[in-house]
């Protein structure tokens, strides 16, 4: 008996190997040829009863319906509205904690701090996004680099599409209590500031102490050089992001709560020439010129319609902070939050500015393509073209309809995500189970 | 003083006519769709308005010479929306502390006509709305009908009904907070009963008998005991804002017990005894709305959310309203419907559950809800179909009048 069962043992495993060799040996490619009702590209226009063909999770072609080749398994979408997955270009959801303690962090990352368990992501994957830049919250002034991930896998590695991506400098001072600075006081040179003076200033020390050390550096290297002596001392690793973001290796999350931070976000990028994406507050739309002259990316905060009170008469004007941007010619994208109904998902926040004027294509452009350039993946997402990847989502309808579902999503030439088979979504939607009612007493209790 | 009195009479006379003249005004929209709620939607028809009112409408309806005609044909028109339950525009805190009954209190005494969220509100497309008093007190007090003109110097006419509604608040909501402060007697005026859900059952059951002794004696008059009566009695619709499903089970308990009708508000859980409502006959008013337990006490209680609470309880033949409830009014009530549809709610149900529903429940259906001959004329000119996303509302009406324009 144990014998049998050994040598069925190291028969299954000797077949597993040799499959799994075979499967190395010749790189196998994997053909996919994707039947869709509607294609909205967002490379040229729609296309109605398209095909998109992809070899090795890379788009090859898309177009009318062509001849099939032999080899491809075919996805078949014909009643679905098949568009590139959404992009998410700013969250810091999905953390055990966004932000730490101490006000100059450049060197932590999300990636040590990414909960793949946490629901935010399998709701992310449901309302149909494929990318996300996970960054550090608001309330650090160098808070730490992004993770670019996708909202599937069990663990942060399987999610990872790009580490070390985007840093978050915040010019909204901390709303912390000073005891919670003195209790994370094992940082260095860590001080309270909570205004905008204090704030700013910490960072031009910063800037310039870094310099300092940079110059200092230099001239360790060229002593030990004029010498002739061996030099092998590592940039400070603490210091390195920061760096990365001088040399323009890293682009600079700017978060500006108020309107006037824009000002600052525009003198810091300026003078210390970083590449710059701008994370708006609420009233950001009315730094909008500045804005536009500097030809800034814009994340616009998931609050799209501001009423503007005027503190004398009271009058109130309804802002549409999307339609400001978008009249202006500013490049922006989109977020979400979970804090009002609707809110959360891309799609609707799209169909917003639709309802008041936004051109409907640059509007889908705001939740997919635009927000892929802003964090640096649009080589691989954002839009359905040649040489992409397969990252899309099978629609039930019009995008920007509220009665749309997605109804499948594939990422990287995979499905991912079918709405058939979503279980948690199905006990959201369904009649519950009757309950199960108690058995009726047979003991008679008198008492 | 012949002369004089002439004159009063003729400027009277002219003053008479010009408001004759004014309220005879004939307007006539021709939409490209009218959705009256009540009947079938009508392709391509005619509403005429006049005096604030329907005149008439419909497909064939010839339109009068003089009448002003507003075309609409590109756009879909229907009822002004009904809230069922809002909380603006009240100035000031909408809870009474000194007692946790206060059912004699109005929330028409707080209501603010000046107030500039009415603006927003009209812009979200909502014409009729019920004001309650607050969700703190065990019994919070009466609630008024209004319509969302404004700025008014008068109060008055803006409210439709006057007490359209009397607040019971049953869970753990008429508890929080309420503890007797440490090392102070328990008569202290903060401190404030019940703590515990058994207590919030147990005073109500209480009122009720109290109540139900004053109406059947000839006491002194009782301002809240009056209230309550009447309540009882069916006069005042009894508004039990409740979410967990043991919590609705309760109220269903003694409402039968003291045998009075009631309407079920944010019911949370509402689709757990869907049958139960149904089969005794019990609206509800559902909102706000959230996809998770915000993890606020005030949430966390009836956790188990379903997404498809309306679906649910409209497919068990349960009379559903959908409230804004406190929601941020940049949400508005077209979206809330929109999204009951997404998850499952019928679509003709939906609507309804905006416009003709709320007024039943609110009991002013002869006035609002509905595009019929005779009712106010309050209505909406939308781009396209009102639960669409993208369609915007272009337009609204308010008793004949043009409260809001897109610009």
């Amino acid at each position: 008996m144990r014998f049998n069962f050994r040598t069925t043992f190291i028969l299954v495993s000797l077949v597993v190997c040799a499959s799994g060799a075979l499967g190395f040996a010749g790189p196998v490619r994997k053909k996919l040829a994707i039947q869709a009702g509607r294609i909205i590209t967002l490379a040229g226009p729609d296309i109605q009863d398209g095909l998109i063909l992809v070899e090795d999770r890379i788009i090859k072609t898309v177009g009318q319906v062509a001849e099939i080749p032999w080899d491809a398994e075919v996805i078949e979408a014909k009643d679905k509205v098949v568009m590139p997955g959404f992009v998410l270009a700013h969250s810091s959801s999905g953390l055990d904690a966004p932000n730490e303690n101490v006000p100059e962090v450049p060197f932590l990352s999300t990636f040590d701090s990414i909960d793949p368990i946490d629901p935010y992501f399998e709701d992310s994957l449901r309302d149909g996004v494929v990318a996300m830049l996970v960054l550090p919250g608001n309330n650090t002034l160098l808070g730490g680099t992004g993770t670019v991930v996708k909202p599937y896998g069990r663990i942060v590695e399987a999610m990872l599409i790009k580490r070390y991506t985007g840093l978050m400098i915040s010019l909204q001072p901390p709303v912390q209590s000073s005891q919670q600075y003195e209790a994370g006081s094992w940082s260095y040179k860590s001080t309270v500031t909570t205004n905008r003076m204090g704030h700013m200033q910490h960072l031009r020390r910063y800037m310039a102490e870094l310099k300092e050390y940079l110059e200092q550096y230099e001239q360790r290297k060229k002593d030990a050089q004029e010498q002739g002596k061996p030099f092998d001392e590592e940039i400070d690793p603490r210091k390195q992001p920061m760096i990365d973001l001088s040399n323009r290796k890293l682009t600079a999350f700017i978060y500006c709560d108020k309107a006037a931070d824009v000002a600052k976000a525009i003198e810091i990028q300026e003078t210390y020439n970083f590449n710059a994406v701008l994370v708006l507050g609420p009233e950001g739309y009315k730094a909008v010129d500045l804005i536009r002259s500097k030809k800034l990316p814009v994340i616009l905060h998931p609050n799209l319609i501001v009423w503007e009170t005027n503190e004398q008469t009271h009058a109130e004007e309804m802002k549409v902070v999307p339609l400001i941007f978008h009249k202006a010619g500013v490049k922006f994208a989109f977020q979400t939050d979970t804090s009002q109904y609707g809110r959360r998902y891309l799609w609707h926040q799209a169909a917003t500015a639709v309802r008041y004027g936004m051109e409907r294509t640059e509007a889908l452009k705001s939740i997919t393509l635009y927000p892929a350039q802003f964090i640096g993946v649009d080589d691989r997402f954002g839009s359905i073209e040649s040489g992409k990847e397969a990252s899309l989502l099978f629609l039930t309808g019009d995008p920007l309809e509220a009665q749309t579902w997605v109804d499948r999503v594939m990422i990287g030439g995979e499905i991912v995500y079918d709405k058939a088979k979503d279980v948690r979504l199905k006990k959201l939607l369904e009649k519950p189970k009757p309950q199960e009612t108690l058995p009726k007493s047979t003991d008679q209790n008198t008492d | 003083m012949r002369n004089c009195a002439l004159r009063l009479t003729s400027l009277s006379l002219l003053l008479a006519a010009s408001v004759a003249y004014s309220q005879e005004e004939t307007i006539a929209i021709k939409a490209g769709e009218i959705l009256t709620i009540s009947g079938a939607p009508v392709r391509a028809g005619v509403i005429l308005i006049r005096g604030g009112k329907i005149a008439d409408l419909g497909a064939d309806v010839v339109i009068p010479p003089d009448a002003r005609i507003m075309d609409a044909s590109n756009a879909v028109v229907m009822p002004g929306l009904v809230d069922a339950s809002a909380i603006a525009p009240v100035r000031g805190d909408r809870n009474e502390q000194s007692n946790e009954m206060t059912p004699s209190l109005r929330i028409s005494s707080g209501l603010d006509p000046q107030s500039k969220t009415l603006k927003r509100i009209l812009q979200n497309g909502c014409t009729t709305l019920c004001v309650m008093p607050g969700g703190e007190n065990l019994i919070g007090g009466l609630g008024v009908v209004v319509k969302t003109v404004g700025p008014l110097s008068n109060i008055n006419e803006m409210i439709l009904k006057e007490d359209a509604g009397l607040k019971i608040v049953m869970g753990s909501d008429a508890t929080v907070g309420n503890r007797i402060p440490r090392q102070e007697p328990p008569t202290d005026f903060y401190f404030r009963r019940p703590t515990t859900t058994m207590a919030v059952a147990w005073m109500l059951r209480k009122c009720f008998f109290d109540a139900q002794q004053y109406a059947a004696s000839a006491r002194e008059e009782d301002a809240d005991l009056k209230v309550i009566a009447a309540a009882l009695k069916g006069v005042i619709p009894i508004r039990v804002n409740v979410r967990r499903a043991i919590d609705i089970r309760t109220a269903l308990r003694i409402a039968d017990e003291y045998r009075f009708r009631l309407v079920l508000d944010e019911c949370t859980e509402g689709y757990k005894v869907a049958d139960e409502l149904a089969k005794k006959e019990v609206p509800v008013v559902l909102g706000p709305f959230y996809y998770y337990p915000t993890g606020s006490s005030q949430y966390d209680e009836g956790r188990e959310v379903n997404w498809n609470n309306a679906g649910l309880l409209v497919r068990a033949g349960v009379k559903v309203a959908i409230a804004s409830n406190g929601q941020d009014e940049s949400i508005g009530l077209l979206t809330a419907a929109a999204f009951a549809v997404r998850h499952g709610m019928p679509r003709a149900e939906a609507l309804r559950s905006i416009t003709l529903v709320p007024a039943q429940i609110l009991r002013v259906a002869d006035r609002v809800g509905s595009l019929e001959k005779g009712k106010d004329a309050d209505l909406l000119i939308l781009s396209g179909d009102p639960l669409a996303v993208t369609s915007r509302i272009q337009r609204v009406i308010l008793n004949g009048k043009t409260v809001y324009q897109m610009d």
